[in-house]
């Protein structure tokens, strides 16, 4: 492995704030270094917009919902149609690709690490086995906890220490990252054929209200000083008028962590819509935002609807019979035992659908009304707002205002009177975009400290080589050329080794996983916990010795992470 | 006119398919220089087929393709064709016509699975009998022949006219399992026999003169006609859709 030195970079590191600065960057043995080795290969960038490998912060690739996906939509695999290349696999696929077509697509992006937003616990092994087939990226699997029984009677009996031991054990068992709540409670309403109604009525047998468990939850994961904050997913995803819901959920969260966000909501574009009906469905971004502005414990992702096809997966089994009941297409559901629910549903997002173009105004409106990049950042919540391929596009409206206008003039007419995105006159910058799709993502996910995220001494060597030259471009009028950069990196490197060239794929295996491990007193040790293996005895389809992921066989690269709790 | 004659050499391994989506009026028109896949061995049109080129042609649409010899693993030929004519002498493999838009294709023997496939004009005659899936859509897709004609004296296997959207399909004696399942336009007509025909229907029009086993009972009778001096009971279905807006006319029928 050769070491490398980036030489007459552009280089946008906002952790160490550095703002578009001519320097050279040397790699030496996979990290960041001041002086290059002696065996160094010397790349010109030629003044090319260098920056952290980027981060996705919310993204569904892996795991049995994915590949239910692609079961129930063959005709997806018509698209996206590459053949087996140098040291390439053939891929296919288009909204739900083949692992190493996401991977490849990914890398070409620059993207360097990717969090799988959802895996329901019994399925880990499925999710680990094809994090081991995305060869190009490390992998954080964030897990889901929307329905835990033993978590929900813990916090019913206002045990939090019980509920975080029971986290502990289960993110252990699976090699999860992060605690991961889909429509809190949801799941369990769903089995009765119901759903929540936002967070203030209790469910039935257990006797505890989403508002009750959301911070339950949220305590529990800072008792066990986890990297990541609670990744939620709001109750009431879809509905039109749902944004109340969402500022009811924002007002829960306490400020309890100095380093990073204390919650972490997700797609919030999904959340934010006013009116009391389809008829008078509407934005209101500008209510949600004012809120994030307000709290800074407080972190979003956009979940960016583009226009096209596109498969909708989530834990939220409930909306997604809504939607099914919409479309009256295609349509799974899915009930993962005492755990969580899914859903999966095959869309058609159109220009000419007035509520598909609100929706996709909304995203941009999030975006440009929060203040601080830091606290909204880029997805589409591949692939439910879009596939991941179009973040450059969004970045391209996101830094033009003649291009989203542009774009305005084609979308459904009435849109104008729903939205306030023409009134927008923000356009972010090149060092607010570094900032959405790889430092904001590594503060969120606690990855600074593993040296993700940015290019200081000492961080790993993820860089992303754009061919783009800031100084050269107007981003405002030459969006086309924005986007066009950020589509295809010149050089991707992970970990010091270059995994792209231009369109190339050059390497292979350089994928991690890494996982949480929380360092639990004797006495909250959960392996021999009566209640639990009671439950597993009664209730699961597995034995409790067989649930565990062995780390040996599913995890290729196992980066385990030991966190010091206050149990 | 040019008429283009190819006769299916012997091989060595009569097993591998060969992917023949070059043979079409619009490629051969131009040029008999092309490549065929033989298994994954990329091979020469002239290697895999005695090819003989009289006349000289003015463009697709005086152009005659003739394929003699055992064509039952050739596979895709006339893919995306929209002018000019196919003669098959027996039979042809799977695949046969689809995306086809123009033109004709003439088989005299059978015809493999997916006759037609997503085929969206011109006509398909086939003298034998052809497979599973004769026009279909195919896996996932939700439209399948959107239009054209496709007539089959023979039966056909199961899943004909499936998703199909335009056009018209006439098979003269029998249909298998599931004729017409997902159709959502055009018209489907079976001389002959069918079993559980247009689940999932909703629209177009499928008549079965012959007997329906299997009927499901997500149809409504909506009366009686008369039609080529048969009797005919008229359905409108499939009620188990909400936009289930189909017609479907059979002679016999048992229930389900």
């Amino acid at each position: 492995m050769p070491d490398y030195l980036l030489k007459n970079a552009c280089v946008i590191d906002p952790v160490n704030s550095i703002s578009q600065e001519n320097m050279d960057i040397a790699v030496v043995d996979g990290h960041i270094a001041e002086e290059p080795s002696a065996n160094v290969e010397i790349i010109d960038c030629g003044g090319m917009l260098v920056m952290p490998g980027g981060i996705d912060s919310h993204t569904h690739i892996c795991g049995l919902k994915v590949n239910f996906g692609r079961y129930m939509s063959p005709e997806d695999m018509r698209a996206g149609r590459v053949p087996r290349g140098r040291g390439m696999r053939a891929v296919s696929g288009y909204s739900i690709p083949t692992t190493y077509g996401n991977s490849y697509r990914y890398a070409l992006m620059g993207y360097t690490t990717l969090t799988e937003g959802a895996m329901a616990p019994l399925e880990a092994r499925h999710t680990h086995d094809e994090f081991r087939h995305t060869p190009l990226q490390d992998g954080l699997i964030l897990t889901l906890f929307d329905g835990d029984w033993g978590v929900m009677r813990a916090v019913a009996a206002d045990d939090i220490k019980r509920a975080a031991a029971l986290i502990a054990w289960r993110l252990n068992a699976v090699k999860g990252y992060g605690v991961k709540l889909t429509n809190p409670l949801g799941a369990e309403m769903w089995s009765w054929g119901k759903n929540v109604d936002c967070i203030r009525k209790s469910i039935p047998f257990f006797d505890v209200s989403p508002a009750e468990y959301i911070l339950g939850v949220i305590e529990a994961n800072e008792m066990l000083g986890l990297p990541h904050s609670v990744h939620l997913h709001c109750n009431n995803l879809g509905k039109p008028g749902n944004y109340t819901c969402t500022l009811g959920t924002m007002d829960l969260v306490p400020d309890l962590n100095e380093k990073r966000q204390t919650a972490y909501l997700t797609h919030v574009q999904f959340h934010s819509y006013g009116g009391s009906g389809w008829d008078d469905f509407s934005s209101k971004a500008e209510p949600v935002s004012r809120m994030v502005n307000l709290r800074p414990q407080i972190t979003i992702d956009m979940g960016q609807v583009m226009f096209g096809r596109t498969t909708t997966m989530t834990a939220d089994g409930p909306m997604e019979f809504n939607l099914y009941r919409l479309h009256q297409d295609k349509w799974s559901n899915h009930d993962v035992e005492l755990e969580t629910a899914s859903g999966i549903i095959p869309v058609m997002y159109r220009r000419k659908n007035l509520v598909n173009s609100v929706m996709w105004a909304i995203g941009l409106e999030l975006a440009l009304l929060v203040k601080s990049p830091w606290q909204c950042l880029l997805t589409t919540d591949n692939p439910n707002g879009a596939p991941f391929v179009k973040y450059p596009e969004i970045i391209g409206l996101l830094m033009s205002r003649e291009y989203r206008e542009k774009e305005f003039a084609t979308v459904h007419a009435a849109t104008a009177r729903r939205v306030v995105l023409p009134a927008l006159e923000r356009e972010l910058t090149f060092d607010e975009i570094a900032v959405m799709t790889r430092a904001g993502p590594a503060r969120a996910l606690g990855l600074l400290e593993r040296g993700k995220g940015h290019l200081g001494i000492g961080a790993e060597a993820d860089i992303a080589v754009y061919p783009v030259v800031p100084g050269k471009l107007d981003p405002a009028k030459q969006y086309a050329e924005v986007i066009r950069g950020f589509a295809q990196t010149k050089y991707t490197f992970k970990g010091g080794v270059m995994i792209s060239r231009d369109d190339e794929i050059v390497a292979d295996n350089q994928n991690r996983m890494f996982w949480c491990s929380p360092k639990v007193p004797k006495v909250y040790d959960m392996d021999n916990d009566p209640e639990l293996i009671r439950t597993f005895d009664r209730f699961y389809s597995v034995r409790k010795e067989n649930y565990p992921v062995d780390e040996k066989y599913y995890l290729t690269r196992s980066m385990r992470i030991e966190t010091e709790t206050k149990l | 006119m040019r008429r283009i004659t190819l006769i299916v050499r012997e091989s060595d391994s009569p097993h591998l398919p060969i992917e023949a989506e070059v043979i079409t009026p619009e490629i051969l028109c131009r040029t008999a220089r092309v490549t065929v896949h033989v298994g994954n061995q990329k091979m020469k049109l002239s290697d895999v087929f005695d090819v003989h080129v009289d006349g000289e042609a003015a463009g697709p649409g005086a152009t005659e393709i003739v394929l003699l010899g055992d064509a039952s693993r050739v596979k895709r030929i006339g893919e995306y064709m929209t002018d000019g004519k196919i003669i098959v002498d027996g039979d042809i493999g799977m695949h046969c016509g689809d995306f086809m838009a123009g033109g004709t294709i003439e088989i005299m023997g059978n015809a493999g699975d997916w006759l037609g496939r997503e085929m969206l004009g011109g006509k398909i005659v086939c003298h034998g009998n052809a497979g599973h899936y004769c026009g279909s859509g195919y896996r996932g897709g939700r439209k399948g022949v959107r239009g054209g004609e496709i007539f089959v004296e023979g039966s056909v296997g199961d899943y004909c006219g499936e998703c199909l959207f335009g056009g018209v399909v006439h098979v003269k004696r029998n249909a298998g399992l599931h004729a017409g399942v997902n159709m959502k336009g055009g018209k489907l007509i079976i001389d002959g026999d069918a079993v559980m025909p247009c689940g999932d229907m909703f629209g177009g029009e499928c008549t079965i003169f012959g007997h329906a086993d299997d009927f499901l009972p997500t149809f409504a009778e909506t009366g009686k006609i008369v039609e080529m001096g048969r009797e005919l009971t008229v359905f409108t279905g499939d009620l188990a859709n909400r936009n289930g807006n189909g017609t479907l006319r059979v002679g016999r029928y048992t229930r389900i």
